[in-house]
């Protein structure tokens, strides 16, 4: 990760759009990084430290949630596009693993899933976030289609609970429960209940959701 | 049965906001209701949206509403309507100047030594009811009132457990929960106790009303029952963080809900609340009792006051506190003051501690007294002859003059002053030889006395059998859809079996 040494402006801008939490210049600082031939990965990197930094200032106070959510969802909005690129360019995406994420179905709360996507984009996960209201179906294909390390779930309900249950029970249907690990969260849930289910993590936080990831993936 | 009184506003209403400013609330809500539009996720809603001149997008489940259609459903709302309970005299009217109370329900009881929750017994749960149906200032119920279910309890049978307990341990209308098809068992449960429900249809902002929430409204409507639509943004999550911003996302929100409900069934009640809260920027939950919420419904109550539809207020309820202490006594009196004084006709308040999580007996009772005092003081002051005392002062004097001594004092005093039930009213001397009592012990001191003496108006046999019926029936119906699992069909059975079974 050498490039982030010769910083360009446009890199410098592009961090600067992360701190202002200003999606638009994210997008378009990071479309024109790319234009000057700047190695994919670098950007990232370039973005991880700052995000970084804006997750340490949350840690210590300093910020707040519509910063870190401000600041995630510009780099969000700057990672799509130059994910795209790296793609095309047959690399490798340097992410520490890929989650896919929702809130169960027959549940729309939002906030705490949306907080989860947050703390795990700022440590260099890959989130795909589906959403509320998704159905086992729907976890199934995104799991197909993205690949990813991790499954995670949402339910605020002691109604949809049992909906995390269903959907491991569907991965091993599928025969695909050993591809993802599945870690659950929300208000309803317990550790007890991860244990109940057969799920592979539990965290009572969305802040201490990527160390959980990190730990179930062995990179800690 | 004695018929309980709702507190009546005899003062001018609190208001906030200027001419110029409520207009323009008003029509930026409309605009947005024109323009962004709500979405209904109910083919049923969308399809008469679009037959009654809505601008409907079928594949994104968007409803945009022309301006005039919005303002007509207004008007058709009536300014009051009633609901029933069981039994006469149990009827409860919602308008005017009026204000009556529904316990605030928490998930868990809590424990007066450790502070820490736990799920209640099915036993808490009906000896809690019965103390509801006791106070004075507790006006009607709701399926998850006291709590949102007690031990032993499948998950999905929670509501309509808590619909019996409340019929069968109070004679008070029900403010009644809907979700996984409940609503339907709980409107047979209220037929046949000729009740009249108040059905809940629940918002999910930003914007949005999920599929059971419009199937809550088609079918309390078909039921006769009238409505309760609530919206309860997160400011700054699921609604702008600015009270302005706020009431224009709540209030189209709110219309969006009345337009239905006027289109299922022109003069349909309908009362509209607002539960909203401020949320901690650091953890991303809502902090309950703080000012915004308030300031927030008294902005709220001076719209719809306008519009003449029937006002809830449900911030009202909650404190952050996790115990019954200072912190829970302002944030909780605060609010309620600023609700009443600003015209809420429905407020949810009595017995909740944190926000929606917890709830006690002895909460509840103390509320009981902040209602009334507050109660009293709404009554406002009396200026006539009488009150005046004019004959009096002029024969009482200046010193030696007493007036303890006057008729006037003896006639008038008990009108005059309140008495809270559970407050501490001693000297340090009195105090020093009750043992140093304070207000939660003068609550639970009451609270043993209502449970040895209160004896709610029973159901009667007939009636008894048709409840249990219906709770039967929807166990088996749950149970065969794969919504009760093993586990908890064995702990159900084993409470339904056990010795006492319903405890009231
Ligand atoms: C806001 C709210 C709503 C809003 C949601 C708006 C939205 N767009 O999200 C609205 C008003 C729509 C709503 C609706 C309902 N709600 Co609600 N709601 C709440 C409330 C007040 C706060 C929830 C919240 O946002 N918390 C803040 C976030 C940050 O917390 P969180 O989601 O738990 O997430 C944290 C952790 O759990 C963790 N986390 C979350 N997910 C995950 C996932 C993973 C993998 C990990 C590791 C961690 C993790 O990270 C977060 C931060 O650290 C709670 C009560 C309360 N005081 O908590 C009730 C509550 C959750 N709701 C409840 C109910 C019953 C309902 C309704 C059924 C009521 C009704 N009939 O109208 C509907 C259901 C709608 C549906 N089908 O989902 C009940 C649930 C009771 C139960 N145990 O089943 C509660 C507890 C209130 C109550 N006592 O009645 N609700």
């Amino acid at each position: 990760m050498g490039g982030i040494v010769n910083m360009s402006d446009t890199i410098s801008s592009l961090k600067e759009s992360i701190i202002t939490y200003n999606r638009n210049l994210a997008r378009e600082m990071a479309t024109k990084a790319i234009g000057e031939g700047i190695e994919p990965n670098d950007i990232l990197a370039g973005m991880t430290e700052t995000i970084r930094k804006i997750g340490d200032d949350f840690g210590k106070g300093e910020l707040f949630l519509p910063d870190l959510v401000g600041a995630a969802s510009a780099m969000s909005e700057a990672i799509s596009v130059v994910e795209a690129e790296i793609e095309k360019s047959g690399k490798e995406i340097e992410k520490i693993g890929t989650v896919v994420l929702g809130t169960v179905k027959g549940d729309i709360h939002d906030i705490g899933k949306t907080m989860v996507k947050t703390f795990l984009v700022a440590e260099n996960f890959r989130v795909i976030d589906l959403g509320v209201d998704i159905s086992s179906e729907r976890f199934i294909e995104a799991i197909e289609k993205y690949n990813p390390e991790i499954l995670a779930l949402s339910a605020l309900l002691t109604t949809t609970i049992a909906e995390q249950n269903r959907i491991i029970e569907v991965l091993k249907d599928k025969g695909i429960r050993d591809k993802v690990k599945v870690i659950i969260g929300g208000a309803a849930t317990t550790q007890e209940f991860a244990d109940e289910i057969g799920a592979d993590g539990y965290e009572a936080t969305a802040a201490r959701a990527p160390r959980l990831c990190k730990t179930l993936l062995g990179k800690e | 049965m004695i018929r309980k009184k709702g507190i009546t506003r005899n003062i001018r209403p609190l208001e906030i906001l200027s001419e110029e400013q409520l207009e323009s609330i008003h029509k930026n809500t409309l605009d947005v209701l024109e323009n962004t539009g709500i979405r209904f996720e109910s083919d049923k809603a969308l399809k008469l949206f679009k037959e009654n001149d809505c601008n409907v997008d079928m594949e994104k489940k968007i409803v945009r509403f022309p301006p005039w259609l919005v303002e007509e459903c207004l008007r058709k709302c009536p300014s009051s309507f009633i609901v029933k309970g069981r039994g006469p005299r149990s009827d409860v009217r919602f308008g005017g100047n009026m204000s009556n109370f529904l316990p605030f329900p928490g998930k868990d009881t809590i424990d007066l030594e450790t502070w820490e929750p736990r799920t209640p017994t099915r036993k808490e749960f009906y000896d809690t009811v019965k103390i509801m149906d006791a106070l004075d200032t507790v006006h009607y119920t709701g399926s998850y009132v006291p709590w949102f279910g007690f031990k032993n309890t499948p998950a999905v049978m929670q509501m309509l457990e808590g619909d019996a307990a409340n019929f069968r341990n109070s004679t008070m209308p029900l403010h009644c929960n809907y979700g996984n098809d409940c609503e339907v068992f709980a409107i047979r449960m209220a037929k046949a106790l000729g009740a009249v429900n108040l059905g809940v249809v629940a918002i999910s902002p930003p914007l949005t009303y999920q599929e059971d929430a419009c199937i809550s409204a088609f079918r309390n409507i078909e039921a006769g029952f009238p409505l309760y639509i609530q919206s309860g943004p997160t400011y700054g999550a699921t609604s702008p963080v600015t009270t302005a911003g706020a009431t224009v996302t709540n209030n189209a929100e709110l219309m969006g809900g009345v337009v239905l409900a006027q289109l299922i069934k022109t003069g349909t009640g309908v009362l509209v609340s607002d539960f909203g809260f401020t949320q901690n920027m650091r953890s991303g939950y809502p902090v309950f009792g703080r000012i915004e919420s308030s300031m927030h419904q008294v902005v709220f109550n001076q719209i719809w006051r306008r519009y003449k539809i029937p006002i809830g207020n449900h911030s009202t309820g909650v404190s952050n506190s996790k115990r019954i202490d200072y912190q829970c006594g302002y944030e909780k009196t605060i609010s309620l003051m600023l609700s009443l004084l600003s015209g809420a006709n429905e407020i949810g308040y009595h017995g909740c501690i944190y926000g929606e999580l917890s709830f006690h007996p002895i909460q509840l009772i103390l509320d009981d007294d902040v209602a009334a005092t507050i109660g009293r003081f709404l009554q406002g002051v009396e200026v006539n002859d009488d009150t005046l005392a004019i004959d009096v002062i002029n024969q009482v004097g200046p010193i030696p003059g007493t007036y303890l001594t006057e008729e006037h004092t003896r006639k008038w005093w008990k009108n005059e002053q309140f008495i809270p039930k559970s407050s501490d009213s001693l000297t340090y001397l009195e105090w020093m030889e009750a043992n140093k009592k304070d207000c939660i012990e003068y609550a639970k001191d009451r609270m043993e006395k209502i449970l040895q003496t209160h004896k709610p108006e029973p159901l009667s046999d007939s009636e008894e059998k048709a409840i249990e019926e219906i709770l039967s029936e929807a166990r088996e119906f749950y149970r065969k859809s794969g919504k009760i699992s093993d586990k908890e069909w064995e702990a159900c059975k084993e409470d339904v079996n056990s010795a006492g079974y319903p405890y009231y």
